[in-house]
C-alpha cells in the first residue's frame, strides 16, 4: 500500500502545497466526506448489479458475516501473530472477505438442501454469525476501534486520525539505543513477580531499562522531539487509501465486464450458452461486495454499509430506464448523499437549513423542552440523506414518481372509461337488447357506476363526436366507430402472438 | 335493468384492468343452472381474470355480476371454489383432512372452531375423490394428483350450487384426470352448474355440454355442440389451431 | 367411514419432546445450582421468567412469520423499530410502555412503506424492505447520538434497545410484557381459523367470503406487537433470530399447525429463558446474540435429529432406498438372464451381472446376499429359492401395475397412486386386485 499512497502523494504535490494538503486531510470534514463518497461510489455501482439482479438482500448477507470475518482476523492478529489490531490493514481485509464469499456460499448450500427455505436461512443464518460476532467483540476485544459502537456506526469522523505518515524531505529515521542522549532508563525489578514481594524489599533485584528505545520513523522522531529541523510530512488517512483502492477496483470491474454483466444480469440463460460463465461472474460481483463491506466497515460500521448498496441504486432505477445512465445516476446520489450527510450530522440540511430552528419549532409545538442544538452520527446521517434523495426521487421522477404517475393514471383511467362505453355501445347497438342495453338514464346501471360519472363520460365521448344520442339512446358515430376497431387491433394485438406461427 | 334468478350465473358488461390496461372487456355472459362448461382460451385471454373478478377477488372496473339473480355477498353460501393448484405452499404444515375441512370454515363464521360433524362431511368429501386413506396424510406427501383431489374435496365439502375450477387438469396424471371427470359428471347429474378454464382442446367436446371461448371479449358462448367450431376457435387463438387437424376434434363432427 | 386413530405416533413424539423440553427446564435450576454454583438471585429469576415467557409469546406468533416466508420482514421490522425508541423517550421519557409503544408505531410505519413502494414502484420486495431496514435504523441512530450529545444522564440504557440487556429488566416489564402477550396469545387463539386459512391459501379465504386484507393486517400488527415486547430483552438488531428461529425448528419435528405452534413456544421458552440467564450472569454477553445462539443450537438439533425430515434421517433413508432399488434391479437382471439361459436357478456369470450395472450392481448382490436370495458359485451368481419367489412376485406386482394402469378408469378401480415399488394388494382393495388377476389370467398385459 505504501508505495502507491506514496505515488498518489507526489501526484497530489504538483497541484498543491504540502501545507495545504496536510490542513485539508486534517480536516474531518474532508475526509469523512471523501470516505464516505468513495464507499458510497462503490457501493452503488456493485449494487446496481445486485438490485437489478434481484440479490439486494444479499448485500445485507454479506454485511452480517464479514464482520465475523473481521472479528475473527482481528483476534488472529492480536492473539496469534501478537501484532497490532488494525481493522484497514490490507490482510485483514482480504481475509475478511473471502470469509464473507465462503460464509454466502455455504448457507446457499443449506437452503438448495430444501430443509429450510431461503428466506429462513437468510433470516437465521446472518443473524446468527452477527450475534456470535458481537459476543466475541463483547467479551473478547478489548480496543477502542472494534468495540459494539463501532460495529454500528462505525467511526468515520475520526478517520482523519488515523494516518500513515510520508516523509519527502529532511527525512532523518532515528534509532535510540540505550546510549543515546534521549534514552530514559528507568530501573526495574527482575524477581519482584516471581517471589511475590514488593520493590521496597531488600531482595529484590534491579536492572537498568531502555523505555523509549527502538527505531523511529521520521515523523515520530519529529514528534519525539529527536530532530532539530523539521521534516517534510504528509499524513494520508489510512481510510481514504483503503476506500479509494476498492473504489478504482470496483470501477475497473465494472468497466472491464460491462458487456458481461449485463448480459448476465438480464439473461443468464443466455450467457451461459455463449460462454461467458455468469457463475464466475456472480462470485465476483460476491467477492468485491465483501471487500466493500470490510473496506467500509472501519468508516460505517456493518448494517449502515446496506443503505450504501440498495439505496442509491433503487433512486436511481425510479429515475431511468437504461443500465448506463443507471450507472452513473447511483454513484452520483451516493455520493451526493455523503457531502450532504456530513452537513446534517453537524446539524445543517443541504448545507444551510439548520435543523436547531426544527427542533426549536417542534419544541414551541409540543411545548417541550429539547436541546436545540443538533450534533449526532456522521455515518447514519450520511444514510438518512440518501433516503432523503430517494424520497424525493419517489415523489418527483418524471417517469415513475408518484405525482407524474398519478397523473398518468387518471389520464388513462379517463381513456379506459372511454373506451369501456365506446366497446359497449358497439357491441349492442344494433342487437334485440340495445333499446334496454343503450338507454342514456340507466346507462350508468350496467356498469355500477355511479350517474355522474357516466354523465361525464357521455359528455365528453359527444364532446369528441364519438356517440350521437338518437331517442334516448346512444349509438356511435363513424368517428366512434373507428376509435373502437382501432382500440381492439391494438388490444387483440397485445394479447396474441402473430397468426402467421399456424 | 332485470335480473334472472332461473341463470346460475349471469355477468353483465363486466370489464376488468391491470393498470387500465383491459385484461377483460365487457363480456356479457348467462349461465343456465346444471351446466357444465369449458372456459377456453389461449394464456393471457382472462380466464383466471374472469373468475376471479367474478368471485370478487380482484376488483371490476365496470359490469354486474349475480348468482340466481343475487349479488355475490348474498350468495356467497352458493358457490364453490378451486384455485389453481400452484397458488398454495404445499410444504404448509397440514393434512389433507384439514385441508378439506377448511372449505367449511366460510359457514362458520368468526370465532367458530370446526368440530365433529364438520370433520364428518370432511371425510365424505374425502370419500368421494377417493382419498378417505390419505386423510391424515401431510399434503406434500400427496402425488399432484392427490393434491388436486384434495382441492376438489374441499369445494365438494362447501356443497355449492355453483362451482369455479381453475385449470384442475394441469399436470394431473390419468388416473386423476378421470377421477376429476367422474366427479363433474355426477355434480352436473346432482343439478350443480360447475365452471372450469380447461387448457386441453381435446377433451373440450368429450367433457363438457357448455363451451365458452374467451379471449379478452367473448368469442362465444352456448353448447358445445354449436359453439365449438373450428371458426370460432380460429377466432378465439387467431389462426394457431389450424395444425389441429382441421375439424377432427370438433363437436360437429362428433358422432 | 374409518374413525381415526386415537393418538398417532406422530403425534405421541410432539408431547414427548415437549414434556422433555419442560422437564430440562425445570431441572435446570437445581442443576446448575449445584454443578455450577449458579445462585438465582432475585434478579437472576426475573429475567429467566421475562425470558421465558417471551419466547412463548415470540415463538408461537413467529411461526406464521416463517410460514408466510417473511422472515425477512420481521428482520427489516425489528430494525425499524429503533427511531420509535429514541422519539418516545424524547417525547415521553424513559416510561417502558411508551418506549414501547413508539417502537410499535415505528415498525408499523415500516410495514405500511413497504407496501407502499411496492404498490407504487417497479422497486422488488427484498429491496423495499433494505431500504426500510438501513434508513429507519439510520435516523434511529442519529437520534440516539443526538440524545447522547444532550448533558443528561437519564438516557443511559436506551442503547440496550440496540443489542438487548437482560440485567436491565425488572419485575414490572415482565407483567408488562406478559400482560400484552397473553392478549397477543388470545388474538391468535380466537382468529386461529382465520389466520391458518389465509395463510395458506389466501385467494380460497377471500372467495369464502374472509375480509384476507383484514386478517393479513391483523396478523403483521400482532408480528410487530411481539417484535416490540421483545426489544428490551433481543435488541433490534436480532431480535428475528428469536422470532422465527423456534419455528424453524418446531417445523422440522410435525406436519401439523397447533402442534408446531406449541412447540415453537416451548422452544423458544426455553431458549430465551436460558440466553437470558447466561447473559445475566456475565455482563460482558449481550442477551440477543446469546438468546440467538442458543435458539440456533435448537435448530441445528432439530435440523440434523427430526425424525422424518432431518439431514441424519433422510440420509440413511437415502441409502436405504439406494440399497433396495440396487437389490431390486439385480434381481431382475439375474432372473431375466437365468430364465433366458434355461430355467430360473441357472446362475449367470460374475462378468455378466457386474458388467450390466456398475457400482449399484454390486450394492444390489451384497443386499441380496446377505438376505439369502443369492449365491455365488464357481459358474456365477445362481438364485436361491427365496430369490426365485420374490423375483417371481415381483414380476407378477410390475404385470398388475401394468394393468392397472391400462384397465383402471375401465373396471372402476378406486385412484392410488402408482407406487409400483410396493406390493399392490397393499394399496388396492383386495377384489379390485382380483379383478386385476383375472386380466391377468386373460393374458390381457401381452
Amino acid at each position: 500500500m505504501m508505495p502507491v499512497e506514496r505515488l498518489l502523494i507526489e501526484f497530489l504535490l504538483t497541484f498543491l502545497s504540502r501545507d495545504e494538503l496536510n490542513a485539508f486531510l486534517r480536516s474531518p470534514q474532508n475526509t469523512a466526506t471523501l470516505v464516505g463518497a468513495l464507499i458510497a461510489v462503490s457501493g452503488a455501482l456493485l449494487g446496481a448489479f445486485l438490485l437489478l439482479r434481484g440479490m439486494a438482500l444479499t448485500s445485507d448477507a454479506i454485511s452480517h458475516t464479514v464482520l465475523l470475518g473481521i472479528v475473527v482476523a482481528f483476534l488472529l492478529m492480536v492473539h496469534g501473530f501478537r501484532v497490532e489490531g488494525d481493522t484497514s490493514s490490507p490482510w485483514l481485509i482480504l481475509g475478511a472477505s473471502l470469509a464473507g464469499v465462503g460464509t454466502v456460499a455455504l448457507t446457499e448450500l443449506l437452503y438448495r438442501s430444501g430443509l429450510v427455505r431461503q428466506d429462513a436461512a437468510l433470516g437465521l443464518a446472518f443473524p446468527l454469525l452477527f450475534a456470535i460476532a458481537v459476543i466475541l467483540v463483547s467479551r473478547f476485544v478489548d480496543d477502542a476501534h472494534l468495540d459494539e459502537d463501532a460495529v454500528l456506526v462505525g467511526e468515520i469522523g475520526l478517520a482523519w486520525a488515523n494516518t500513515n505518515s510520508h516523509c519527502f524531505q529532511n527525512c532523518q529515521s532515528v534509532t535510540v539505543t540505550e546510549d543515546h542522549p534521549a534514552a530514559k532508563m528507568t530501573r526495574q525489578c527482575v524477581n519482584c513477580r516471581e517471589l511475590g514481594i514488593s520493590p521496597r524489599d531488600e531482595r529484590a533485584e534491579f536492572i537498568e531499562v531502555c523505555g523509549n528505545c527502538g527505531p523511529y520513523s521520521p515523523a515520530q522522531a519529529w514528534n519525539a522531539g529527536l530532530l532539530d529541523s523539521e521534516p517534510a510530512l504528509v499524513f494520508f488517512p489510512k481510510s481514504i487509501s483503503v476506500t479509494l483502492a476498492m473504489t478504482l477496483l470496483t470501477l475497473a470491474f465494472v468497466l472491464l465486464f460491462y458487456k458481461e454483466l449485463k448480459l448476465s444480469t438480464f439473461d443468464p440463460a443466455l450467457a451461459k450458452a455463449l460462454g461467458f460463465r455468469p457463475g464466475a461472474l456472480n462470485y465476483a460481483l460476491m467477492a468485491l461486495v465483501s471487500l466493500v463491506a470490510v473496506g467500509a466497515f472501519d468508516a460505517v460500521g456493518s448494517i449502515l454499509v446496506i443503505a450504501f448498496f440498495i439505496i442509491p441504486p433503487a433512486a436511481a432505477c425510479l429515475l431511468t430506464d437504461r443500465l448506463a445512465l443507471l450507472l452513473l445516476l447511483s454513484p452520483l446520489i451516493g455520493a451526493a448523499g455523503a457531502v450532504f450527510g456530513y452537513d446534517l450530522a453537524r446539524g445543517l440540511l443541504f448545507g444551510f437549513l439548520p435543523i436547531a430552528d426544527g427542533i426549536a419549532f417542534v419544541n414551541r409545538l409540543f411545548g417541550l423542552d429539547l436541546v436545540e442544538e443538533w450534533d449526532s452520527s456522521i455515518s447514519a446521517s450520511m444514510v438518512l440523506m440518501i433516503f432523503l434523495f430517494f424520497l424525493l426521487a419517489w415523489v418527483f421522477s418524471p417517469r415513475y414518481g408518484l405525482i407524474s404517475t398519478a397523473l398518468r393514471r387518471a389520464n388513462s383511467r379517463r381513456l379506459f372509461d372511454d373506451q369501456v362505453v365506446l366497446a359497449h355501445i358497439h357491441n349492442h347497438q344494433f342487437t334485440a337488447q340495445a333499446a334496454t342495453e343503450l338507454r342514456v338514464e340507466t346507462l350508468h346501471l350496467h356498469f355500477r357506476w355511479t350517474q355522474r360519472k357516466m354523465g361525464r363520460v357521455l359528455a365528453r365521448l359527444r364532446a369528441l363526436n364519438y356517440i350521437r344520442i338518437v331517442s334516448g339512446g346512444a349509438i356511435l358515430t363513424e368517428r366512434g366507430e373507428e376509435r373502437v376497431h382501432r382500440f381492439r387491433a391494438t388490444m387483440l394485438e397485445a394479447h396474441n402472438m402473430p397468426a402467421s406461427l399456424a | 335493468m332485470e335480473t334472472r334468478s332461473d341463470l346460475a350465473l349471469s355477468i353483465d358488461d363486466l370489464t376488468v384492468a391491470y393498470h387500465e390496461k383491459p385484461a377483460i372487456w365487457d363480456i356479457d355472459l348467462d349461465v343456465p343452472e346444471g351446466a357444465l362448461m369449458a372456459i377456453v382460451g389461449p394464456n393471457g385471454a382472462g380466464k383466471s381474470t374472469l373468475i376471479k373478478a367474478v368471485l370478487n377477488l380482484i376488483p371490476r372496473a365496470a359490469g354486474t355480476v349475480t348468482f340466481y339473480g343475487a349479488p355475490y355477498e348474498q350468495a356467497r353460501s352458493l358457490v364453490g371454489y378451486v384455485p389453481q393448484r400452484g397458488s398454495v405452499d404445499w410444504d404448509f404444515p397440514t393434512s389433507a383432512l384439514d385441508v378439506v375441512t377448511m372449505g367449511l370454515y366460510g359457514k362458520l363464521g368468526w370465532f367458530r372452531r370446526p368440530g365433529h360433524a364438520e370433520r364428518e362431511l370432511a371425510l365424505a368429501a374425502l370419500e368421494q375423490v377417493g382419498l378417505v386413506d390419505f386423510a391424515d396424510r401431510q399434503i406434500s406427501q400427496l402425488s399432484g394428483g392427490q393434491q388436486q383431489r384434495a382441492f376438489l374435496a374441499r369445494a365438494l365439502a362447501q356443497d355449492a350450487q355453483i362451482y369455479f375450477m381453475d385449470e384442475p387438469f394441469a399436470a394431473v396424471d390419468a388416473v386423476t384426470e378421470n377421477a376429476i371427470v367422474d366427479i363433474l359428471r355426477e355434480l352436473n347429474q346432482r343439478g350443480k352448474t360447475v365452471l372450469v378454464v380447461h387448457h386441453d382442446l381435446q377433451t373440450v367436446a368429450e367433457y363438457f355440454d357448455w363451451v365458452t371461448l374467451l379471449n379478452v371479449e367473448i368469442i362465444a358462448s352456448g353448447p358445445t355442440a354449436e359453439n365449438f367450431t373450428l371458426e370460432n376457435l380460429q377466432q378465439t387463438y387467431g389462426g394457431r389451431v389450424s395444425y389441429l387437424h382441421g375439424g377432427q376434434l370438433l363437436a360437429a363432427s362428433a358422432p | 367411514m374409518n374413525p381415526r386413530p386415537a393418538l398417532g405416533r406422530e403425534d405421541r413424539r410432539i408431547w414427548l419432546i415437549i414434556a422433555a423440553m419442560a422437564i430440562l427446564g425445570l431441572l435446570f435450576i437445581p442443576f446448575s445450582q449445584t454443578l455450577f454454583g449458579l445462585r438465582f438471585t432475585y434478579t437472576v429469576r426475573v429475567v429467566a421468567l421475562g425470558g421465558a415467557i417471551l419466547g412463548i409469546i415470540s415463538g408461537a406468533l413467529g411461526c406464521f412469520a416463517v410460514l408466510r416466508q417473511e422472515s425477512l420482514l420481521g428482520d427489516a421490522l425489528s430494525h425499524a423499530a429503533l427511531p420509535g425508541v429514541a422519539i418516545a423517550f424524547l417525547l415521553a421519557g424513559r416510561e417502558l410502555s411508551a418506549l414501547l409503544i413508539g417502537a410499535g408505531i415505528a415498525s408499523w410505519l415500516g410495514l405500511r412503506f413497504v407496501s407502499a413502494l411496492l404498490a407504487t414502484t417497479r422497486i422488488k420486495r427484498d429491496a423495499a424492505l433494505g431500504i426500510v431496514l438501513a434508513s429507519w435504523f439510520a435516523f434511529g441512530i442519529a437520534l440516539l447520538a443526538y440524545i447522547q450529545s444532550i448533558p443528561d444522564a437519564s438516557q443511559a440504557g436506551l442503547d440496550h434497545f440496540i443489542f438487548g440487556q437482560a440485567a436491565a429488566i425488572i419485575e414490572s416489564d415482565v407483567m408488562l410484557v406478559s400482560a400484552v402477550g397473553v392478549i397477543a396469545l388470545l388474538v391468535l387463539l380466537a382468529f386461529w381459523k382465520e389466520f391458518k386459512l389465509v395463510t395458506f391459501d389466501a385467494e380460497f379465504a377471500g372467495a369464502n367470503g374472509f375480509r384476507v386484507g383484514l386478517i393479513n393486517t391483523l396478523l403483521s400488527t400482532l408480528i410487530v406487537v411481539t417484535i416490540v415486547l421483545g426489544l428490551q430483552l433481543a435488541g433490534v438488531i436480532l431480535m428475528v433470530g428469536m422470532l422465527i428461529a423456534p419455528g424453524i425448528a418446531a417445523r422440522q419435528w410435525t406436519h401439523k399447525l397447533d402442534q408446531m405452534v406449541i412447540l415453537a413456544a416451548v422452544f423458544g421458552a426455553f431458549a430465551g429463558g436460558l440466553g437470558a440467564v447466561i447473559s445475566a450472569l456475565d455482563s460482558d454477553i449481550p442477551t440477543g446474540p446469546m438468546i440467538i445462539v442458543v435458539a440456533f443450537v435448537l435448530v441445528l438439533i432439530s435440523l440434523t435429529l427430526a425424525p422424518g425430515r432431518g439431514l441424519i434421517w433422510s440420509r440413511l433413508r437415502q441409502r436405504q432406498n439406494r440399497r433396495e432399488f440396487a437389490a431390486r434391479n439385480t434381481l431382475r437382471d439375474l432372473y431375466r438372464y437365468a430364465l433366458a439361459h434355461g430355467a430360473a436357478d441357472t446362475p449367470a456369470p460374475d462378468s455378466f451381472i457386474r458388467g450390466v450395472g456398475d457400482r449399484s450392481a454390486a450394492l444390489g448382490l451384497r443386499q441380496l446376499r446377505s438376505e439369502g436370495r443369492v449365491t455365488l458359485g464357481a459358474a456365477g451368481w445362481q438364485l436361491s429359492e427365496s430369490g426365485i419367489s420374490l423375483a417371481q412376485g415381483d414380476r407378477r406386482n410390475q404385470r398388475l401395475w401394468d394393468l392397472y394402469r391400462r384397465y383402471a378408469y375401465e373396471l372402476g378401480l378406486p385412484a392410488v397412486a402408482e407406487e409400483r415399488g410396493r406390493d399392490i394388494a397393499s394399496l388396492l382393495p383386495a377384489n379390485a386386485v382380483a379383478r386385476l388377476e383375472a386380466k391377468l389370467e386373460e393374458g390381457a398385459d401381452s
